[in-house]
């Protein structure tokens, strides 16, 4: 660090990106620097070499279903093998199955988050896997929701949002997490051939489930208070029956050929019919009904609000600039529904870059800059990170809700919260090299102007360097996103 | 509940994060040269006044005001002679004193003058005269000395002590849970300044001590699956939900220094010594916490103890005085404590200068009559074996004319 950065280097550093790294270089034009990585997009660098992709898992999953069906045939014909129930146990041995997987998928999300050079381009694609919430709670979507941001989000986070919207919709994760893979047309050639004993549970599993469509709906397009109805949800619903994904026994292994795709439209699922959906119907094309409705839903004047909306909020305020809202989605709307344009739009504000414009860091936001600027190694396993998030309330890819996390400050500055921070603040001071710039370097490098007289003294009295990288890290400067 | 994420993240974060590094079967059996040292380096500054009251100085009781000790006082020190006591915390030292196997030192410090933490502890560590004046660290530049045989630190990075041309392995400490309560101090006034997060940080801090109870989970994860002592000893310090961190540590490096092919040279730190404020409710622990440390490190390494020396030592004493906020700032002479069987102890070292104001460098601190390094170097000479050259040139560049401090050891 030559000169002093200005504190909009320092914006694009921290607010735009995912915390300075002391020795990097502050960009001299933070604009210029942002709208770089918009044009290169998020590199993942070696990353995620080897990491396995959908299809794999889907195939794997078939075999592992295979075997457990295997299995459970044997046992109860011979009940000797003792081990067989427990061992057949679907969580056990998914855990055996993916364990290792879901490992590498997390560090290698750790190792991109610790040591991007497009930090911008990389906070874009969390904001996106945020937006588009899967949670690894639902068991059956698990292993797919790191997959998902791969090949769904990564590659579309600067193209038009409806290739994003298509993508994730698609996307197992997605289908599995929103059911909509055991959604079926009531009217459709499935539910015929079904046996008329639907009742009670089983007339409820085998039929419409409005899941998905409730929430492109809510959270994917037009936004809660966007004036659709519950007609809407059910029409969607309707049109979406279909989408689907190969069932892994029955389609990959019974019936011979291995699927080239996770994504299945099935015929006999799809509710028959046109649909309407405010105000415009959609003649029955098969996959193609909702998809021409996911594409009007994009274009949607309420779509852009709500995108816009979310976009403004994350970067630059809880309760955004109208006025910037309003721009940003106008320039969604006049580009085709392109996103390059709107973060072009966000980024040039002024509004954005006024000292007023500042964020509370989340946990995952805390986290990943503290190891950012403490240089602390993500190591051989994701736990830790993982570990910390959870006690912070922020489990990556765990959210409560299809809504994901909250963006907002309120939400997050809890005392609980502090104290943890300043016991995760305190475990890094330990792990931060001592080689390499000292705390009151770092401090510098990390918060730039920002860095207030209180803070500088209180880093030049701790006792230790890694006491005074702890209070970098728990000072309430680094709390923010400036 | 996922079964997955959430069951493995939660075990981690200690364990998960150490980088668990198996000790080594060297297939060789112990020679004769099987003493051991532990360097305990308590960063921040360790009032020695505090923990080795002089209740029997004439100016002690008038200079530490509410903060003096004294056998017969309200809280009564362990009395060692008729001049020094041992803070009443320290009840597991005053045994080891009583059965000679403690040897407090008094009045020692680096060749270093200035006040700095950063600085001093960077020369206490390099093993010169001067902050900086070494990229390596002169318990490695000894344990270059010694043949055949590694070192550890119990640390996440390693410390510049051992930093240096001989391998050392680590083994990473569970994470703090506790929140060091000078840390809480630092952070207080910044936090007052922001109306955002002040109110939350004040609650946070009103639960002080209770951050133990925040992690129940059990946290040892990595460390599961190995037979050895290490792994015991492991498990015993990531569990760590009622007790405090140092004494798992040192639990965990009398496992280590107890293997008949473990390492001969420890090393363990600890923080938040640096006492301004407040001092006697945090020494009090503090100094409760490197009692149980001497205790846990003698439980486990029984049969080790008789060929141990333990150094406790701080990078630099506080002021004679106390300040106006019930602690004391930054001074010079310190106290260090040896432990082992190897120890002749029963006795207080060091040239007591008195507490007289006359006596006092720059009218504030105890002044140092004894050289940190004469006492480095007589233990490293005498019980470790290492040569003068060596000592003189390698361990301590430029220390010939510091002489190793005879008779600290058992022969």
């Amino acid at each position: 660090m030559a000169d002093d950065p200005s504190p909009e280097a320092m914006s694009a550093v921290n607010r735009f990106g995912l915390g300075a790294r002391p020795g990097e270089r502050v960009p001299g034009d933070p604009v210029d620097w942002l709208a770089s990585q918009l044009r290169s997009g998020p590199d993942g660098g070696a990353a995620f070499l080897g990491l396995s992709s959908s299809i794999d898992y889907m195939k794997r999953e078939g075999e592992i279903a295979r075997l457990a069906r295997r299995r459970r045939g044997r046992s109860s014909s011979d009940n000797t093998d003792a081990g067989a129930a427990s061992s057949g146990n679907p969580a056990d041995l998914y855990r055996r199955s993916f364990g290792a997987d879901l490992q590498r998928e997390y560090l290698a999300r750790w190792t991109v988050a610790a040591n991007s050079a497009t930090p911008f381009a990389e906070r874009l694609v969390r904001f996106w896997s945020n937006h588009f919430s899967v949670s690894t709670d639902k068991f059956s979507a698990r292993v797919y929701a790191l997959p998902m941001e791969r090949e769904a989000i990564r590659p579309h986070i600067n193209g038009r949002y409806v290739d994003l919207l298509l993508a994730v919709e698609m996307h197992p994760a997605m289908l599995r997490y929103l059911d909509q893979v055991q959604s079926i047309g009531p009217n459709s050639r499935m539910a015929q051939r079904m046996p008329v004993r639907a009742e009670g549970a089983a007339a409820r599993t085998r039929g419409l489930n409005e899941n998905l469509a409730r929430e492109i709906l809510e959270l994917h397009t037009l936004g809660a208070d966007a004036g659709y109805s519950q007609n809407d949800v059910t029409e969607l619903a309707r049109a979406l029956t279909g989408w689907s994904m190969p069932r892994l026994v029955a389609d990959a292994l019974d019936g011979g050929d291995v699927p080239a795709r996770t994504f299945l439209y099935r015929e006999a699922a799809h509710e028959p019919g046109a649909r309407k959906i405010l105000g415009r119907r959609y003649a029955d094309d098969g996959q193609a009904q909702a998809e021409a409705i996911l594409r009007d839903l994009a274009m949607h004047p309420a779509t852009a609000r709500h995108l816009a909306t979310r976009m403004a909020r994350h970067f630059v305020a809880d309760t955004p600039p109208p006025a910037l809202v309003q721009r940003i989605a106008r320039a969604y709307l006049d580009s085709d529904g392109n996103l390059a344009p709107m973060y072009r739009t966000l980024i040039q504000a002024p509004q954005a870059w006024e000292p007023q414009a500042r964020k509370f860091r989340t946990p995952q936001d805390f986290v990943i800059a503290a190891i950012r600027g403490a240089s602390v190694a993500i190591g051989e396993t994701p736990r830790p990170w993982e570990g910390a998030l959870m006690r912070l309330g922020q489990p990556s890819l765990q959210p409560r809700s299809p809504a994901g996390f909250s963006d907002l400050a309120d939400e997050w500055i809890t005392p609980d919260a502090i104290y943890k921070r300043m016991q995760i603040a305190q475990a890094l001071g330990e792990r931060s090299p001592r080689q390499g710039p000292d705390a009151m370097a770092r401090a510098y490098a990390v918060l730039g102007p920002r860095l207030d007289a209180q803070t500088r003294q209180a880093l030049a009295r701790a006792e230790s360097q890694g006491q005074a990288i702890a209070i970098l890290i728990a000072s309430p400067a680094f709390q923010w996103r400036a | 509940m996922g079964t997955f994420t959430r069951r493995h993240a939660l075990a981690t974060m200690g364990a998960g994060a150490a980088t668990l590094a198996l000790w080594p079967r060297l297939g060789t059996a112990a020679s004769g040269a099987d003493s051991r040292l532990l360097v305990l380096m308590l960063r921040g500054g360790l009032d020695g006044l505090h923990a080795v009251p002089p209740y029997g100085d004439p100016d002690y009781a008038r200079l530490r005001g509410p903060l003096a000790l004294a056998p017969d006082g309200s809280q009564a020190a362990w009395k060692l002679d008729g001049t020094f006591a041992l803070h009443p915390e320290l009840a597991f030292a005053a045994r080891l004193y009583a059965r000679g196997d403690l040897l407090p030192l008094v009045a020692v410090a680096l060749p270093y003058r200035g006040r700095s933490h950063f600085d001093a502890q960077d020369c206490l560590e390099n093993g010169t005269a001067t902050p900086y004046g070494a990229q390596t660290g002169w318990l490695n530049r000894a344990a270059a000395t010694l043949l055949g045989r590694d070192s550890l630190a119990l640390t996440a990075v390693m410390p510049l002590i051992l930093r240096g041309p001989v391998d050392v392995k680590t083994w990473s400490p569970p994470l703090p849970k506790a929140i060091d309560p000078v840390l809480l101090q630092r952070l207080e006034p910044l936090y007052g300044e922001d109306r955002h997060l002040a109110a939350a940080f004040a609650q946070a801090c009103a639960r002080k001590d209770t951050g133990y109870s925040l992690l129940t989970e059990d946290e040892d994860g990595a460390a599961a699956g190995s037979d050895s002592a290490m792994a015991a000893g492991a498990r015993t310090a990531s569990r760590g939900d009622a007790a405090p961190r140092l004494p798992a540590l040192m639990k965990v490096a009398g496992n280590f220094l107890a293997l008949p092919d473990g390492p001969r040279i420890g090393f363990v730190e600890d923080y938040g010594w640096d006492t301004h404020a407040n001092e006697a409710l945090i020494l009090g622990r503090k100094l409760r916490e490197l009692d149980d440390a001497f205790a846990a490190f003698y439980d486990a390494a029984p049969l080790a103890w008789s060929r141990t020396v333990i150094v406790a030592v701080t990078e630099f004493g506080r002021t004679a005085a106390i300040n106006g906020t019930g602690g004391t700032d930054h001074g010079t002479g310190a106290a260090m404590f040896l432990a082992g069987g190897a120890v002749r102890g029963g006795r207080v070292a060091g040239q007591w200068p008195g507490l007289a104001a006359d006596r006092l460098y720059e009218q504030r601190d105890i002044p140092a009559t004894t050289d940190l390094r004469s006492v480095f170097k007589a233990i490293l000479a005498r019980h470790m074996g290492l040569g003068e050259a060596a000592l003189n040139e390698k361990v301590f560049p430029g220390s010939g004319h510091i002489a190793p401090l005879e008779g600290l050891l058992r022969t």
